[in-house]
């Protein structure tokens, strides 16, 4: 195997082989990916909203604390199984990668 | 041929390594660029049990949106 | 099994193949030429269990096997570039025969040509123009405050990530402008995946530029003018590479 960085690069693995000790960890990896994503969809929808001045100051408390709270729970949910941010990244071909631009 | 590197970039150290890159070479003689996919099959006991696309899931959720969510 | 086919790395133009001494190709197999109305082109033989539909199926999925190919690919392909004219293929194109390369070379002749024309006497230069903000911004770290705060803090994060790379396009239209004059042609491609490249910071321009031979010093310069002009980017410029994004003789 190649020190060349595609050569090396694994990401989301094509395949999860498990058994029934890691099935648990193995399955959270995709599970938090996919959260993240919905997570980071749904912040990026209440920023618009929030852009089109169509929120009452009590919705933009109650989101806000909403997301708050959900991008607490993700880095705690994260440090437990010992993923990074970079972990959670899906590249989706045409549509780009997800997280950051 | 000889390929040198004028960088100002924090990129991969390319004094050295004169050969083109994988990711560019590929780029070039596969004629598409190279991605990741996001297709994952779940086994479990050597048993294949589920495939997930995640791009078809993904489209779902945006076609669900009034406004373009750019990636 | 082992039926036989021809794997054709490049077509070139006046190319005496001794002057490519012992360059071998794909896993160490000779390199043959099959020629046609003073158009080369060079060849190995392949087993089409690796090499034929199915096969590639397979092994166009295995990154070890592709690496290897694009590399044995690659080398055939400097060789030849160094010393003439030439026209990569696509990685693995694949003939039953040495009749179906000929004919491929009459049925493409005016195009080969033309393509040779173009790239003859030049380089191609890969340039790629990057943001110099990590990649993936991370989270505000929140300790205590209300939601509007996060959510304003959040719509701040977001803002300054777009300027930035509002602000990095436009260098990049700079760089390009910069070098594009000492090229005949230039190439847009698709950004690439820092996790691909081992970059730090999101790609906003991968360009790949035609330089004329005796120019190559020039431009080398200007590159060098660039990254000293536009530091709030980071700048990869690669090269010279042989012509393979304008040069490359396509399917039809």
């Amino acid at each position: 195997m190649s020190d060349d960085p595609v050569a090396r690069f694994r990401g989301l693995p094509e395949r999860i082989d498990s058994d029934p000790e890691t099935v648990q960890r193995d399955l959270m990896r995709l599970v938090l990916t996919i959260i993240e994503l919905v997570r980071q969809l749904m912040e990026r929808q209440a920023l618009r909203r929030l852009d089109e001045g169509s929120l009452t100051e009590d919705q933009i408390e109650a989101l806000g604390t909403g997301l708050m709270h959900l991008a607490d729970a993700m880095r705690e949910l994260r440090e437990r199984y010992g993923l990074s941010q970079e972990d959670l990244n899906l590249d989706l071909g045409p549509l780009g990668s997800l997280l950051g631009e | 041929m000889t390929s040198t590197s004028l960088t100002g970039s924090s990129g991969p150290p390319a004094s050295g390594s004169p050969q083109i890159a994988l990711v560019d070479l590929l780029d070039r003689l596969l004629g598409a660029g190279v991605v990741l996919s996001g297709d994952i099959v779940i086994a479990l006991a050597g048993v294949d049990l589920v495939e997930v696309r995640l791009r078809a899931l993904i489209r779902t959720v945006r076609d669900d949106d009034d406004d373009e969510v750019t990636a | 099994m082992a039926e036989r086919g021809r794997y054709l790395y490049a077509v070139c133009r006046d190319l005496d193949v001794e002057s490519l001494g012992d360059l071998r190709g794909l896993g160490d197999r000779p390199i043959e030429s099959v020629e046609s109305h003073g158009l080369v082109g060079l060849v190995s033989s392949v087993d089409l269990d690796e090499y034929g539909e199915a096969g590639l199926r397979r092994n166009l999925e295995d990154i070890d096997w592709l690496e290897s190919t694009a590399r044995g690919h690659d080398a055939v392909v400097q060789a030849a570039a160094a010393v003439v004219a030439t026209a990569p293929m696509r990685l693995v194109t694949i003939f039953n025969d040495d009749a179906g390369v000929r004919r491929r070379l009459a049925e493409r002749f005016d195009r080969i040509h033309a393509l040779l024309d173009r790239v003859e006497g030049h380089e191609e230069w890969s340039v790629k123009v990057l943001t110099r903000a990590p990649d993936p911004v991370a989270e505000s770290t929140v300790a205590a405050g209300s939601g509007a705060e996060y959510l304003r803090r959040r719509k701040q994060d977001q803002e300054s990530r777009e300027s930035e790379m509002r602000d990095a396009h436009l260098v990049a239209e700079r760089v390009h402008d910069a070098l594009a004059a000492f090229a005949v042609a230039s190439r847009r491609l698709a950004p690439q995946d820092p996790r691909l490249t081992g970059h730090t910071g999101t790609m906003v321009h991968n360009a790949a530029y035609l330089v004329p031979r005796d120019l190559s010093d020039r431009f080398s310069a200007a590159v060098g003018e660039v990254v000293a002009e536009y530091r709030e980017v980071q700048l990869d410029a690669r090269g010279p590479w042989p012509p393979y994004s304008f040069a490359m003789l396509e399917e039809e």
